[in-house]
């Protein structure tokens, strides 16, 4: 039986299809009777899937001045 | 050159360039440089843009090329700095098993949902802002530019074992964060 240390680490290998078949098995095993791995495992997806969406909340702005610096160098440029 | 104008080139993108930039490097300043060499590169080539794609895409373009430079340049620090084994005893004993102290706990959450609310992603950038550089540096290329782990190895030089380590730490601390800044608090 792998760890929980080895699932984890497997949960995101499996995402790029990097686990053998019988790594998968391994996996599979493992999350059967390991509720906390379950857990992991979904909260996981939570992680990726928000992550891409970063850019999309932040309101983040140039100030005047730092805008005006780049304007005179690509004047000057 | 004459029909471009620096004033409104930089009011129309500035500010989504940054603010693409920004999760992405972690630090304002440089952030902030990037956009300018993005401008730069930009104004200097413009004769050689086509019109095949939108100037705005076509600073994107331009701007993720320079994101990648920077990691790339970056990695020189980043081999330094490779996982040991000490910065995962926390969260498994001895038998690889989770600790009591760090196991997840359920956040009666329905994790299929999308999450819309603009407070949650203050408290991600915020968590991802606390990984350690090689961390942040990886799980961005991965997460946030969507390259393959392959690619990954390549551009830091890293090995394929060095970067699911990484990989491995950083969502733990990730989704550590997350219970207790936002799911669980």
């Amino acid at each position: 039986m792998i760890s929980c240390k080895e699932a984890t680490k497997y949960i995101s290998q499996r995402e790029e299809g990097k686990l053998t078949f019988h790594q998968r098995w391994q996996l599979w095993q493992h999350l059967a009777i390991c509720a906390v791995c379950r857990l992991f495992s979904k909260q996981n997806k939570v992680i990726i899937n928000t992550m891409p969406h970063l850019y999309d909340y932040n309101d983040a702005l140039l100030t005047q001045s730092e805008k005006d610096s780049i304007i005179s160098a690509l004047e000057n440029s | 050159m004459s029909e471009l104008n620096a004033t409104k080139w930089v009011s129309d993108y500035g500010d989504m360039l940054y603010r693409y930039a920004l999760p992405r490097v972690n630090d304002k300043e440089t952030a902030k440089d990037l956009v300018q060499e993005t401008f730069l590169a930009a104004w200097r080539n413009h004769d050689n843009f086509k019109g095949e794609i939108s100037e705005k895409n076509w600073l994107f373009t331009i701007l993720k090329n320079k994101i990648i430079d920077h990691f790339r340049k970056a990695s020189t620090r980043l081999t330094d700095n490779l996982p040991g084994v000490a910065d995962e005893d926390a969260y498994f004993d001895d038998a690889q098993h989770w600790t009591m102290a760090k196991a997840p706990q359920d956040w009666n959450f329905d994790t299929d949902a999308p999450i819309v609310r603009k407070e949650f992603y203050e408290v991600l950038e915020m968590c991802k802002g606390k990984l350690k550089e090689t961390q942040n540096t990886v799980f961005t290329m991965k997460y946030l530019e969507g390259l393959e782990s392959e690619e990954i190895c390549k551009e830091l030089n890293i090995t394929a074992s060095n970067y699911w380590v990484l990989i491995h730490r950083a969502k733990l601390q990730l989704r550590e964060c997350l219970e207790k800044n936002w799911f669980i608090q």
